[in-house]
């Protein structure tokens, strides 16, 4: 960046790095350059004319997207005949556009309505009749207008050089030019919606979204998705306490304006006609519903009875709950309950990893490092379907950075495309398979590896010495299924280790129950799940065991409860996530649900009703605890609270862990497969790829296994 | 087979074989001194054989008139990469027709220019892109492809140069967008024919992302005589900068419509009057179109200029592809300006916007006025938006759009004018068209 | 009415009854007369006029062609609502009075002219100043001041109107 290039533009010098586009550069002097079809990191285009700009001694007008900068130009984007090329170039796009900005759902937040609010002119000498084309609906989540679109191709662009899905495309020419699905009249893709964000106009809308509302009706809530690990933050439009969309067009957060199907449709589980809104207890060998205060009271009299005879607690948490929550929960069960009995479904090995990386420093790469990266190694990941933003990020740094990917996976995935170099191997096998890459590897810069569930517990550590022997900088990624599966390890919900991956006997407890011992104990006399459902695979074998389950509906596990609190989703509350790269974001309330409490606040009345205190419920309070007293979580405050993502520096040292690499399993979720809640989403679940392929190959739902098992 | 009689003021250097029997075989291709200047070439180094092509001032027959030799000197060599030879006769422009003649009688004579331009920057091999409608000419090439590969002149060691080249033909899809050079890239990598960002230029960058040398038909057709008899004979058959000879397309209202080489610079109206033999039925010369329907017409006081490069551009107008096309008096000029804008709006490949609903727009309003809901504002606001495309699409095509209509008002605003007296019907209100 | 001058108009008559003794009486009487008479020639005049007063409540009430009374929501000539929903009137709103939840029509259900309806247009009349904005607002002229106005209740719940309170009653033009 030594050489800075001096040019001239509306009568101001300014510098610019060489090779710098001329609508950056003027963009970076604060002038505004109008365009429809450039878009920041993808391809170019030059095709909408809106940035045409007058360069001195160029005869014609320039298009400011395709020209770089250079030394001593002169620019002007003020002239009478810029200002004429512009409206002129707007007339012309207004001539086929119905207009019909009162029904069309961009109207309020239209690219093409800003450009003509301020470029275009009053009125239209246009006087013919204008081709109309019937709306299409090409995917349950997708509808295209053929008359409002003004063919940008950004749609295209993002679909094909963003997802790597190049599923749009363009049909016809001339005037009766349009977008097409890929499937002729509908779309098989990863139904991510991102072309529809994407579009300046109202072309392309979302069938969520649709004649819903107006974007200035809404209050924009931004929070982080509760589906996969990948911590992506989506903008939550919300109506009267009810979500409509959720985009993230302000490109903020770890993502950008990424966000996959489950980010973009999936929030509809929130308001699903099922949804618990009071407690159920059972009555009579019958779940019935009860006040709070009875619910509670019931809940609160059993612990205390069983606590009072020394009985034994079982203690379940969630991979989608806050990290207060969290470490609210094992307090909870360590403290009120006297219980070490507590699991949560591991999904990845993240506890072995930070064992195995004591003495490296910064050796977990952040979602940012993906884009940076010289290479990176993929273990046993679908990438795209699992972990779709990792995906993305890697397919970013290969477009712009030209990083050299390298894939050992039991499947095909969609990075063969790109990458330096592939091989298949079987799961548990690919530690092998990853010697004949050892040379290739070893001539990077620098390495991001990230692996999947089947590198557990020895393998864990033997890929860190593979790394280690490679003699350049590697990081890890440990990928994990859900939204804060990261945060229950690292807020110790489990049974050998407390917050921070300090042993259990630090504290002078002994190690407690893990998941499978916590199912298959015949005399537990208490079992405690939060937004879990353990029941759905494995039956408890303590039949006898009273259990209270706090959910969002009605699961396997909660029907067998005997008390059900409804909880509240992570879209209806505030506190802090970590996602699968390690990075805490903060959660922001958007929704309401009627008669719905966070876990947080259930457990702290819970803890009331037995009459002991764990400290006072509120997630500020119980986060100012968590950044005192968990090491690598005390974060940059002011990133966090703004909405940033603050890295965490787990602990550097040996971790006393037992080594349960059995209990370790993804849950082999796709694009369109989220545990319970994806099962409640409508939108998800109606899409044609549903329940979507993992290596090519199609997945079965946990429904129909359990279906196939029945018959 | 020939379309028209010759005329005797034809200089005939890339046609001398028209007319020949059995004038696309081989064999009399090869008794008429066939691939002795390819023979020739073999002798010479690249840049002795770029020197001599810009010696010899042969323009571009396309219509952009880009100097050839130069064209060819841009071509990067020693990048690792393999050169490609294309040659563009995806010939579409309204008012030509001189590459099917050429590909017709003499595809050797074609191919002996190919293998020249790949001799020069030892590409592995060319491509004729053929427009799709030329079904025909396909097998005649691939025939004369064929014999080409038999007696060595294709395939591997070329008369043991030591040099491999292969010739393929590949047909276009019925685009006239795809004459444009990069989009006909587009479509020959088979994609959609759309025009690519420029520069890089097709030499540098082109087919398969590798250098190429992307030239018309007529172009390689005449690279053989060149270096048969010479770049200085070659150069002194027309005017300075502009050598060498061109095949003239003329049609419209004249006595002996028809394709006639003459050389660069040959009089217009010498051309109409004793070349064409005068105008049809005696009738007043109007106007001509110079160069395809893309060009600027000329009014019958402007047409005293010699048909070569820089006359016609000093008239304001271009030499475009070599289609003359010759109105008489009778014309309507409103007609004719709607026949071109459907043309322009039926081959817009919608890419850009000015191009996509400007030849649109302007078809619209045309169509209006010409069935008789014309209004005095329309004359402006045609020429407005023609002159508001100009120079500001993607590709040329909008130029080609544009440029004629505007000159049409410019020049004949009158018949616009008259157009709105005579048929303008009564009963459309104004406000029914608000 | 312009002023009284009781001598104006007669100076000679009047004086000359005055003087003629018993005759000053008669002359008195008279000129009360006058006075009285010309005091009442408005009023009789008018009597004659038909009244400018209107008798609301017992008979309905005449309003300017531009009053801006309770809100109507038109219907288009086809009986469909104009409505469609595109919240503008809402947006220009300063008493923040005006809730609607949108819906799509389909090809069963057609409610509005447009791809989208209101499902619920409620006004709230405790809030809304008249002030006219939401009509001039509206892209569809959907919306227009009718003449209601008796609005007043005593339960201020009642003052929430619905779609179906506002909309322009089918085949009422």
């Amino acid at each position: 960046m030594a050489d800075l290039v001096t040019f001239t533009i509306d009568g101001r010098q300014v510098q610019a790095a060489p090779r710098t586009l001329l609508i950056t550069a003027a963009k970076q002097a604060g002038i505004e350059i109008p365009a429809f079809c450039y878009y920041d990191g993808f391809s170019l285009q030059a095709a909408c004319r809106m940035c045409l700009v007058e360069i001195e001694k160029t005869p014609k007008l320039q298009v400011a997207c395709t020209t770089p900068v250079t030394e001593g130009m002169v620019v002007r984007t003020d002239s009478p005949q810029v200002a004429a090329a512009r409206k002129g170039m707007l007339e012309l796009l207004l001539t086929n556009h119905p207009l019909d900005c009162p029904v069309c759902d961009k109207g309020g937040e239209c690219e093409l309505q800003d450009m003509v609010f301020r470029y275009g002119a009053g009125e239209s000498r246009f006087v013919e009749t204008k081709q109309h084309v019937d709306e299409r609906q090409w995917s349950p989540v997708v509808f295209y207008d053929k008359p409002r679109c003004i063919l940008c191709y950004r749609c295209v662009r993002v679909c094909d050089e963003g997802l790597g899905v190049g599923a749009l495309g363009v049909g016809d020419r001339g005037s009766a030019s349009e977008i097409i699905p890929n499937r002729g009249d509908h779309l098989e893709c990863d139904e991510c919606g991102a072309c529809i964000d994407i579009c300046p106009v109202g072309a392309l809308t979302s069938g969520t979204y649709r004649y819903q509302t107006r974007p200035w009706e809404m209050d924009h809530v931004g929070t982080i998705c509760t589906f996969c690990s990948n911590g992506c933050k989506t903008t939550l439009g919300v109506r009267n306490g009810e979500i409509t969309r959720a985009n993230n067009r302000d490109k903020s957060g770890v993502n950008g304006e990424f966000l996959c199907v489950k980010g973009r449709y999936g929030f509809d589980f929130n308001h699903h006609p099922e949804r618990l809104t009071a407690p159920l207890v059972r009555v009579n060998g019958k779940l019935a519903p009860a006040s709070w205060a009875q619910a509670l009271a019931t809940v609160g009299k059993k612990f205390a009875e069983v606590k009072q005879r020394g009985g034994k607690f079982g203690v379940i948490g969630s991979n989608h709950t806050t990290n207060e929550e969290n470490y609210y929960l094992q307090n909870f069960a360590r403290q009120a309950l006297g219980t070490s009995n507590i699991d949560h479904r591991r999904t990845g090995d993240v506890a072995t990893l930070i064992d195995a990386l004591h003495g490296h420093a910064g050796a977990l790469a952040t979602t940012a490092d993906l884009y940076t990266t010289p290479a990176a190694l993929i273990i046993g990941s679908d990438l795209s379907q699992q972990h779709p933003f990792l995906a993305w990020q890697l397919r970013a740094n290969f477009r712009h950075h030209q990083a050299k990917v390298f894939a050992i996976t039991s499947g095909p995935i969609r990075e063969d495309r790109y990458a330096a170099k592939t091989m298949r191997a079987a799961e548990g096998e690919e530690l092998t398979a990853v010697e004949s890459f050892r040379e290739h590897l070893a001539q990077q810069k620098s390495l991001v590896i990230l692996f999947g569930d089947s590198i557990k517990g020895d393998a864990v550590r033997k890929l860190v010495a593979f790394g280690d022997s490679l003699g350049i900088p590697v990081s890890y990624v440990p990928l994990v299924d859900y939204s804060n599966s990261r945060g229950a390890s690292d807020m110790g919900v489990l049974p050998d280790l407390l917050p921070g991956y300090h042993g259990v006997r630090e504290a002078g407890l002994e190690p407690g129950l893990a998941y499978d011992a916590i199912l298959s104990a015949t005399d537990l006399d208490a079992l405690y799940v939060v937004q879990e459902n353990p029941f759905a695979k494995t039956p408890l074998a303590s039949t006898g065991a009273f259990v209270v389950v706090q959910d969002l509906f009605l699961t396997e596990t909660a029907e067998r409860a005997d008390v059900v609190l409804p909880a509240a989703s992570a879209y209806e509350k505030a506190g802090t996530v970590t996602n699968v790269c390690g990075e805490v974001q903060k959660l922001k309330a958007g929704a309401k649900t009627m008669g719905a409490k966070t876990d947080l606040e259930i457990m702290g009345l819970i803890s009331k009703e037995m009459g002991v205190s764990i400290g006072i419920w509120k997630h500020d309070t119980v986060f100012a605890e968590v950044r005192k007293s968990v090491p690598g979580y005390n974060v940059a405050l002011p990133v966090v609270e703004t909405g940033g993502a603050a890295p965490t520096f787990p602990v550097n040292g040996r971790v006393p862990l037992e080594d349960r690499p059995d209990l370790i399993s993804s849950d082999r979720n796709t694009l369109f497969l989220s545990g319970t809640l994806g099962r409640y989403s409508k939108m998800l679940t109606s899409v044609l790829e549903y329940p979507g392929k993992l290596y090519g190959q199609p997945v079965e739902t946990e429904l129909e296994m359990k279906e196939a098992q029945n018959t | 087979m020939l379309y028209n009689e010759p005329s005797p003021l034809e200089v005939k250097v890339v046609t001398r074989r028209f007319g020949k029997p059995d004038s696309e075989k081989i064999d009399t291709y090869l008794a008429d001194e066939g691939y002795e200047a390819f023979k020739k070439t073999l002798t010479l180094t690249p840049e002795a054989i770029i020197d001599e092509l810009k010696a010899s001032s042969l323009r571009g027959r396309g219509g952009a008139g880009f100097p050839t030799g130069l064209k060819w000197s841009f071509v990067p060599r020693n990048t690792g990469k393999p050169a490609y030879i294309i040659c563009n006769s995806d010939e579409s422009e309204p008012g030509t027709c001189k590459d099917r003649l050429l590909m017709e009688n003499d595809p050797h004579q074609l191919i002996e220019g190919m293998l020249i331009a790949g001799w020069t920057v030892r590409s592995p091999a060319g491509y004729i892109f053929i427009r799709g409608e030329y079904r025909y000419l396909i097998d005649i090439v691939d025939r004369a492809v064929a014999e080409a590969y038999e007696r060595g002149f294709l395939g591997k060691n070329i008369l043991g140069s030591g040099w491999d080249h292969d010739i393929y033909t590949h047909t276009g899809a019925g685009a006239y967008e795809c004459g444009e050079e990069s989009a006909l890239l587009e479509s020959l990598e088979g994609k959609r024919g759309i025009p690519r960002l420029k520069p890089p230029f097709p030499a540098v960058v082109g087919a398969f992302q590798c250098p190429t040398i992307l030239n018309n038909c007529e172009t390689f057709s005449a690279i053989p005589a060149i270096f048969r008899q010479g770049a200085e004979w070659f150069a002194s058959l027309g005017p300075p900068k502009n050598g060498g000879t061109r095949m003239m397309c003329v049609s419209g209202h004249v006595n002996k419509p028809g394709v006639y080489e003459l050389p660069l610079g040959f009089p217009l109206m010498r051309l109409i009057n004793e070349v064409c033999g005068g105008m049809r039925n005696g009738k007043k010369l109007k106007a001509v179109i110079p160069g395809g329907s893309s060009s600027p017409c000329l009014r019958a006081e402007e047409c005293d200029i010699g048909l070569d490069f820089d006359s016609i551009a000093k008239a304001k107008s271009m030499a475009g592809s070599g289609g003359i096309v010759v109105l008489d008096e009778d014309t309507d000029i409103v007609g004719l300006a709607l026949r071109t804008i459907k043309f322009y709006q039926h081959e817009s490949c919608g890419w850009c916007i000015p191009c996509r609903e400007g030849t649109t727009w302007l078809k619209k309003i045309l169509e209006r006025y010409h069935g008789g809901g014309g209004r005095e504002k329309d004359i402006d606001l045609i020429h407005e938006i023609a002159k508001g495309m100009f120079g500001r699409t993607f590709c040329a095509l909008g130029d080609a759009a544009a440029m004629p209509t505007y000159t049409f008002i410019e020049k004949f605003r009158d018949e616009f004018e008259a157009y709105l007296q005579k048929s303008r019907p009564k009963q459309i209100p104004e406000l029914a068209l608000l | 009415m312009p002023p009284a001058r009781s001598h104006g108009r007669f100076p000679g008559f009047v004086t000359l009854l005055r003087y003629t003794g018993r005759m000053a009486k008669l002359g008195e009487v008279l000129d009360s007369a006058v006075a009285i008479a010309r005091g009442m020639t408005v009023t009789f005049k008018e009597m004659l006029n038909p009244p400018i007063t209107e008798e609301y409540p017992d008979a309905p009430p005449i309003f300017e062609e531009r009053f801006r009374g309770a809100h109507v929501l038109e219907r288009d000539e086809n009986g469909l609502e104009k409505c469609v929903a595109c919240f503008l009137c809402a947006a220009a709103c300063p008493v923040q009075c005006i809730y609607i939840e949108a819906a799509e029509n389909t090809d069963q259900v057609r409610i509005s002219g447009g791809e989208r309806y209101a499902q619920v247009y409620n006004i709230d009349y405790n809030r809304c100043i008249f002030c006219g904005y939401c009509v001039e607002a509206c892209p569809t002229d959907a919306i227009t001041h009718g003449h209601g106005f008796e609005l007043a209740s005593a339960d201020t719940s009642a003052l929430v109107m619905r779609k179906e309170d506002m909309l322009r009653p089918l085949g009422a033009a």
